[in-house]
């Protein structure tokens, strides 16, 4: 408010001219010789009126004293500060005084002059603490309550005017006022709402300050009631009353407060735990974004929980942790615990929450001879999932109420909360390794299939290749022979993932390794391996690095371009579909032939056979992975071989890339919109009428 | 995946019931990899209600084929369905494993 802006800064300097004031008219009171005229007795009150106006006045825009909930410190500050001074200066005055006494010397001179600097300290003491109380009401107060103690302020105000005209009212009115006035500062010295907020030890400090503030104010009041009918004394009577009441009032406010907190002592425990019970939820709160394991979480749970409810003994059962179950005790043995369980199954209340205050009574815990008379059981669980059950013990019976059990409650939640968000992020990890892990499959997949296709004049090839999204093991290659042909590898590696990623990288290389021109062979047909060779030897090759349940499945096709023919050997891959010209026939070519990696010993070489065949000019090749014909349909209808077929007959005139084409739309109209379950892999070789003179 | 087992004179018959990929095969490998299960002369498996094997699913029975036979335990596929013993005709198994029409037949293998 800029229009208390002077008063403010006047208060002061004012308060220190006029207690200068008040002091030379004590003192010309005191020698009334000095003057030649005698002071009227109004100009000592004015002074005084105006040094305790300017004092509360300037105590009044001082900053609040009261910092945050720091109630000990405003206390402290209160005692230490001018309350320590004015008490000293008091006891001093005593204490001088005693001495007059003994030697019988009175000096008026010296007597006024230490009255008038008790009484300034005293009004100082008086003023601080008048304003200590106020923060003190006001803390956390209603606004009718400010507006009360703003009338209070003026009320007490009043009546120090009314003490400087010296006007003279009748006893019984001058009672009734000074009574209301009394009434209305102890209505006021009711509000101590501070008091809730001090903890045990707190709360004994503050009733020794109390104390020592109505030590100070007692020996204030002995003093001035003594020197009133002192014959030395120099000072108007009516002063005494505004003192006196201010008095009362502070006095009365520390001895309320004092009470308060006495009566509030008991209870002091109470509210303690209550904090704790926060402090322990924030505790567990702040744990669930470190990241722990669920096992530090259990542990700060039962823990929380105990020191909550000041179990005796307890101890938690989750039944699954990680897959494996988890337990912990405090006190109570394993036998104990179960037999209590035990109990609570036979009672039909496992899993529930369950609170009895009075074991003893009940005589199936009384067989148990336990020396507990109150249990609570906890169970920990979501709307999805029961993580197990936190049992808690006391010896004495009504051990647990429904306070600590709703505590205990918010405990459990707050914990299933932090398990399940710790499960989460378990699992988004994990995703994410997979994540990765898929990456790298299917960058290793792409690599290993060709990006160029043979161009030639003998035939043409069209390849489409399309991975679902686990990645599968689907995969082809082809490889020059000089001098004989081509090759052609189909296969599909089981399991999927980064190993099957591995496996058709060794498979790759086994071909490429097993493909080579052998520079010791005899004649042209041991130049390289047939295809039934090759698979007998990539099985004993595969032995060594398929797990068990692996098996790779393939078809290697070797085509000689100068004979017009055609060897291949099929170990467990998809039969081959061909279009036959001269027939004008489309067949799958239906021979045995079992995969690799399924039998481990020589025995293989029985079961896989070479096929030989002519092909002519027009002669379609469709080389497949069973992600082609196991396609679905929303009816969960598989795409099958015989629609394959059909595709052919109908498709077989057209260029290679024509024919891959209608199949792939016929397909996507077969399994539309649903997700694709398995790689597909397609291959359509067509057979052209040879071109002299351009073949390699 | 639903299986059931049913044991009778030294034969063993799982009941395969839906479709065998590579969750639920895991199920079937924890069944297979009983140690007592050695203890039968014959393992049957019921293949009516199985619709769909994936290469997992072989592979199970594939990595259990040796160690019943080094054991003398007989294994034997019966009632499967046509497109399931399509699956196990291409990849060569049939040659392999004992793949019989009816329940009889296996019984009295």
């Amino acid at each position: 408010m800029p229009q208390t802006q002077p008063l403010k800064s006047l208060a002061l300097p004012l308060a220190l001219v006029s207690w200068v004031a008040l002091l030379l008219t004590t003192l010309l009171r005191a020698n009334p010789t000095l003057l030649a005229v005698q002071l009227p007795a109004w100009l000592t009150l004015l002074a005084q009126g105006v040094f305790v106006g300017s004092v509360f006045l300037h105590q009044r825009y001082q900053p609040d004293p009261l910092r945050g909930t720091d109630f000990v410190g405003v206390l402290r500050r209160l005692i230490m500060g001018p309350g320590l001074l004015a008490s000293i200066c008091v006891g001093l005055h005593l204490l001088e005084r005693l001495l007059q006494f003994q030697l019988g010397i009175a000096d008026r001179t010296l007597f006024a002059i230490i009255y008038t600097l008790n009484l300034g300290l005293f009004v100082l003491f008086l003023a601080h603490t008048c304003y200590t109380w106020r923060s003190l009401v006001l803390f956390r107060a209603s606004p009718t309550v400010h507006k009360q103690w703003a009338w209070f302020e003026v009320l007490l105000g009043s009546t120090l005017l009314l003490r400087l005209v010296n006007l003279q009212l009748p006893l019984l009115a001058a009672g009734i006022i000074l009574g209301a006035l009394g009434v209305f500062g102890a209505y006021l010295s009711s509000h101590q709402r501070w008091v809730a907020y001090l903890n045990r030890r707190q709360k004994w400090e503050v009733i020794l300050l109390q104390l020592g503030v109505l030590l100070a104010l007692g020996v204030f009041t002995i003093y001035f009631l003594r020197i009133r009918h002192d014959p030395q004394l120099v000072a108007p009577q009516p002063q005494h009353a505004f003192l006196l009441l201010t008095v009362f009032f502070a006095a009365f406010y520390a001895l309320m407060g004092l009470l308060v907190t006495l009566f509030n002592l008991p209870t002091a425990g109470v509210f303690e735990q209550k904090r704790e019970e926060i402090m322990t939820m924030q505790r567990l709160t702040q744990q669930i974004q470190r990241g722990q394991s669920e096992v530090e979480i259990y542990t700060s749970f039962f823990d929380a929980a105990r020191q909550t409810v000041n179990a005796e003994a307890a101890w938690l059962r989750i039944n699954s942790l990680e897959g494996e179950p988890y337990s912990r005790l405090e006190v109570v043995t394993e036998a104990q615990s179960l037999a209590m369980e035990g109990l609570l199954k036979d009672y039909n209340i496992s899993g529930i929450e369950y609170l009895n205050n009075d074991l003893p009574s009940s005589s199936g815990f009384r067989a148990l001879d336990l020396p507990f008379g109150s249990l609570l059981v906890l169970p920990l669980r979501s709307a999805k999932h029961t993580y197990g059950d936190l049992y808690l013990l006391r010896q004495t019976r009504q051990g647990f109420d429904r306070e600590s059990l709703s505590m205990l409650q918010t405990f459990a939640s707050q914990t299933i909360l932090s398990i399940e968000n710790l499960r989460l992020l378990q699992d988004s990890i994990q995703n994410e390794r997979y994540k990765e892990e898929l990456k790298i499959a299917s960058s290793v997949q792409e690599s290993l299939i060709p990006k160029t296709l043979p161009t030639d004049n003998w035939f043409e090839i069209s390849s489409h290749a399309l991975a679902a999204k686990e990645v599968g093991g689907d995969f082809y290659d082809f490889l020059h022979l000089p001098g004989k042909g081509l090759a052609i590898l189909i296969g599909d590696v089981s399991g999927k993932g980064i190993t099957a990623a591995f496996h058709m990288a060794q498979m790759k290389g086994i071909f490429h390794a097993l493909m080579q021109e052998n520079p010791l062979a005899k004649d042209e047909k041991e130049r390289f391996p047939l295809p039934s060779k090759f698979m007998a030897m990539a099985n004993r090759a595969l032995v060594h690095c398929l797990e068990r349940s692996s098996f790779i499945t393939a078809t290697l096709y070797i085509v000689e371009y100068e004979s017009g023919g055609f060897v291949f050997a099929r170990a467990g891959h998809c039969h081959t579909l061909y279009y036959h010209s001269l027939k004008e026939e489309v067949a799958f070519f239906r021979s045995a032939g079992l995969g690799l990696g399924i039998i481990r010993n020589e025995t293989y070489d029985k079961y896989i056979k070479n096929q030989f065949y002519d092909y002519n000019p027009g002669d379609v090749m469709v080389i497949y992975t069973d992600g082609i014909v196991e396609a679905r349909n929303a009816e969960q209808e598989e795409y099958g071989e015989e629609r394959l077929r059909q595709m052919l007959e109908k498709t077989y005139y057209l260029q290679a890339d024509e024919i891959k084409e209608a199949i792939l739309e016929d397909l996507g109209e077969f399994s539309y919109g649903q997700p694709i379950h398995d790689d597909q892999t397609l291959l359509v070789i067509k057979f052209k009428t040879a071109q002299p003179g351009t073949h390699p | 995946m639903k299986i059931t087992q049913q044991t009778s004179e030294n034969t063993l018959t799982l009941t395969l019931d839906g479709e065998l990929d590579a969750s639920s095969s895991v199920l079937l490998d924890t069944e297979l990899s009983q140690p007592d299960i050695l203890n039968n002369k014959k393992v049957l498996i019921d293949c009516q209600r199985l619709n769909y094997i994936s290469s997992a699913g072989l592979g199970v029975f594939i990595s259990h084929l040796q160690r019943f036979q080094d054991a003398g335990v007989k294994l034997a596929f019966f009632n499967m369905q046509e497109k399931v013993h399509n699956v196990f005709e291409i990849l060569g198994l049939d040659s392999l494993m004992t793949i019989v029409p009816s329940e009889a037949e296996a019984v009295a293998l």
